[in-house]
């Protein structure tokens, strides 16, 4: 999540720090296993929220409510059957002049409504509020909730959507691809030494967020070949605790959507002149990296393995020459 | 008190023709704005449709010829959402005028004593703390738990303050106001708390907090709805009262009200009133402060006249403002009525002397 669109403060603030929590939580994924009606051509799904939903038939018209989503629909081929998106969807690019009916982190029933959808795909977790979730059922729209918290998770996503839209073996295909290129990055990395690594989500008056205990980033991080600073749960540290960590290597998502971070020399300067950040061992090093591919890293799409990707080559650039 | 002022016969209100005018007015003036607020929305379902839509469910007239989804839009989202902010309008300068009247204090608003902080810690916890999740939707009287909360979390805080606040010769007005105040901060805190600890939710509780129509629905209206408009009636019966404290306690006392009693009486009410309006639609601001001033103003400090044109004025202020809202893509309300309010206030303080409370 994130984009480098300007937004209000506020929208900004709650977005980063949606984006560093996400995968702080504790909703469950249950595997798919749709059971078909060959009578009616209806499907029934569980989503990542436990939920049954009945589907009359493949769906036609999907309105998605998260960009990780929206990613999912397109890479099964399925982006023109999307009829409506967010603000914040920037990819692939024929999904930006999708109208949008979620402005500002905010779902905008009534348009929502006139994009007259047969599947609303939404984020889990209050990403997508409950309330809103009920208020769009009363409505008469099934609504997917899809709240992937690990790869496993995002495999199963993308077959639950390719049982959604009867696209099941492109699903199945896409996954498998996946899982080549998940592999091919653990042989890379396999039998490094992981270095200490802080992955910095968002950082404001001394306090860094970055990938919270247990979390989705902090498992990709070590698949990556990372020993990942945690924190907390929620992944947030004061600077007192980030210098008991002092971590070995600074990998800072915040440069994707901060250009002043973005070259390598003034992101070193600038972190140096946080209090305390000048003693982590880390920027005595200068292993402190501008990381710009966050949006990747963050949502939990198909790109998440380019996220991965990118992640392991900033981690380890020797074993990717 | 002016000598003069006391002086003036306090029953004999506003004539029948201004009376007449006023509410006429204002009335027309709200049912324009809900006219144009169903008709304005963000996708492209416009007036005609947006009129026969609005004449076949209520009255059966004609017969279908627009798509499905246009009378969803209109039938379940925006007249809810207009019907919505008229309740919640009408309910806070109505609760914002007794509040000034009862405290005579022209900063009073509708949440001054703990309403505002009370709701917003019950809809916070009930927004975070993760066993209570599972039975929102579940409902209570067709209400979230969030609703039910907020509700509840409003009216228990004003209890309390009025406990606190009670002492042996009855409950002085700055005492409530301290109380009130050092309790809200208390209960805001708590809310702080909770917004740091909230991780990933931390976007629905802001959203909660900036207050907004969005979540109006036809069930949280039948909820509300009773209870403003109940509220309203009584509080409406005791205009003389209201009139009386203007006063000052000891001369209302003089002219026969039992003070303590119409204190408690009149709080409840608003306390009642704001705390629905809270459960539709979050704390909005401004809406119970400035409605009240302003019609002071124009129109004088009786409340015979002064409560029902709260009512329709605040009620046509606060569908405008969501009208605006919803155009400049879906911001809460809450902005919009302290952006626009704000500045108009000001400039009306500008032009008079001060805001008058007394007569």
């Amino acid at each position: 999540m994130g984009t480098p669109r300007r937004t209000p403060t506020l929208a900004r603030v709650t977005l980063l720090l949606i984006a560093v929590l996400v995968s702080a939580c504790t909703a469950s994924s249950t595997p798919s296993s749709p059971s078909q009606s060959s009578a009616t051509g209806s499907v029934t799904l569980t989503d990542d929220a436990g939920r049954e939903v009945t589907l009359a038939g493949p769906a036609q018209r999907i309105v998605s409510l998260a960009p990780s989503n929206t990613e999912i629909v397109c890479a099964l081929d399925a982006c023109d059957r999307l009829v409506g998106v967010t603000d914040f969807d920037n990819f692939p690019t024929e999904v930006v002049d999708l109208p949008k009916v979620v402005v500002q982190t905010q779902v905008d029933l009534e348009r929502l409504v006139a994009a007259e959808p047969d599947l609303v795909l939404a984020a889990g977790n209050e990403l997508t509020p409950s309330s809103v979730i009920e208020r769009i059922e009363d409505l008469g729209v099934p609504v997917l909730v899809l709240y992937p918290e690990s790869l496993d998770e995002v495999y199963t996503d993308i077959e639950l959507v390719g049982d959604a839209i009867d696209r099941r073996a492109e699903a199945n295909e896409l996954v498998d691809g996946l899982r080549v290129r998940v592999a091919a990055v653990e042989d890379a990395v396999a039998g490094v030494s992981a270095p200490l690594t802080l992955y910095e989500v968002f950082h404001a008056e001394g306090t860094t967020y970055t990938a919270g205990e247990g979390s989705f980033l902090a498992s990709l991080l070590a698949l990556a070949g990372a020993e990942p600073v945690t924190g907390d749960a929620e992944g947030v540290m004061g600077a007192e605790e980030l210098a008991a960590a002092d971590p070995e290597l600074i990998l800072l998502g915040t440069a994707s959507y901060d250009s002043a971070l973005a070259d390598p020399a003034a992101a070193l300067d600038a972190v140096r002149a946080r209090p305390g950040w000048g003693e982590l061992t880390a920027v005595r090093d200068g292993n402190v990296v501008p990381y710009l591919a966050d949006i990747v890293t963050t949502r939990p799409g198909p790109r998440i393995v380019d996220g991965l990707e990118a992640l392991a080559r900033a981690i380890h650039p020797d074993r990717f020459d | 008190m002016r000598a003069a002022a006391a002086a003036r016969p306090i029953t004999l209100g506003p004539s029948i023709g201004r009376s007449t005018a006023v509410l006429g007015g204002g009335a027309l003036l709200l049912v324009a704005v809900a006219l144009v607020s169903v008709a304005v929305g963000t996708t492209g379902v416009g007036a005609a449709d947006a009129g026969a839509i609005v004449l076949h469910r209520l009255l059966g007239i004609g017969s279908p010829t627009w798509p499905a989804a246009s009378e969803t839009i209109i039938w379940e989202l925006r007249l809810p959402r207009v019907v919505g902010g008229m309740l919640v309008g009408a309910g806070l300068a109505c609760a914002g005028t007794v509040f000034q009247a009862l405290l005579r204090n022209p900063m009073a608003d509708p949440y001054v004593i703990g309403t505002a902080a009370g709701a917003s810690l019950g809809a916070v916890a009930a927004l975070l703390v993760p066993g209570l999740l599972p039975i929102v939707g579940v409902g209570w009287l067709g209400l979230g738990v969030v609703q039910v909360f907020a509700f509840v979390g409003g009216v228990v805080a004003v209890t309390v303050v009025f406990a606190v606040a009670r002492g042996q010769g009855g409950t002085p007005v700055v005492t409530l106001l301290l109380a009130g105040y050092a309790i809200s901060s208390l209960l805001s805190a708590g809310v702080a708390l909770l917004m740091f600890v909230s991780g990933d939710r931390l976007a629905a509780v802001v959203m909660w907090l900036l207050g907004s129509l969005g979540g109006a629905s036809w069930p949280r209206l039948a909820f509300a709805a009773p209870l403003i408009v109940g509220s309203f009636v009584l509080i409406l019966l005791r205009w003389r009262r209201l009139n009386a404290l203007l006063l000052g306690e000891e001369q209302a006392g003089h002219l026969g009200v039992d003070v303590e009693r119409e204190k408690r009486i009149l709080t409840g009410l608003a306390a009642l009133a704001t705390s629905a309006g809270v459960a539709i639609s979050g704390t909005i601001g401004f809406v119970g402060l400035v409605v009240p001033h302003l019609l002071r103003f124009a129109f004088g400090p009786d409340h015979r006249l002064l409560l029902p044109a709260s009512m329709v004025y605040g009620a046509a202020l606060l569908v405008l403002a969501d009208l605006g809202a919803r155009v400049a893509g879906g911001i809460p309300v809450g902005i919009v009525t302290a952006l626009l309010g704000a500045p108009f206030f000001l400039w009306l303080l500008r032009r008079s002397l001060g805001p008058r409370l007394a007569p």
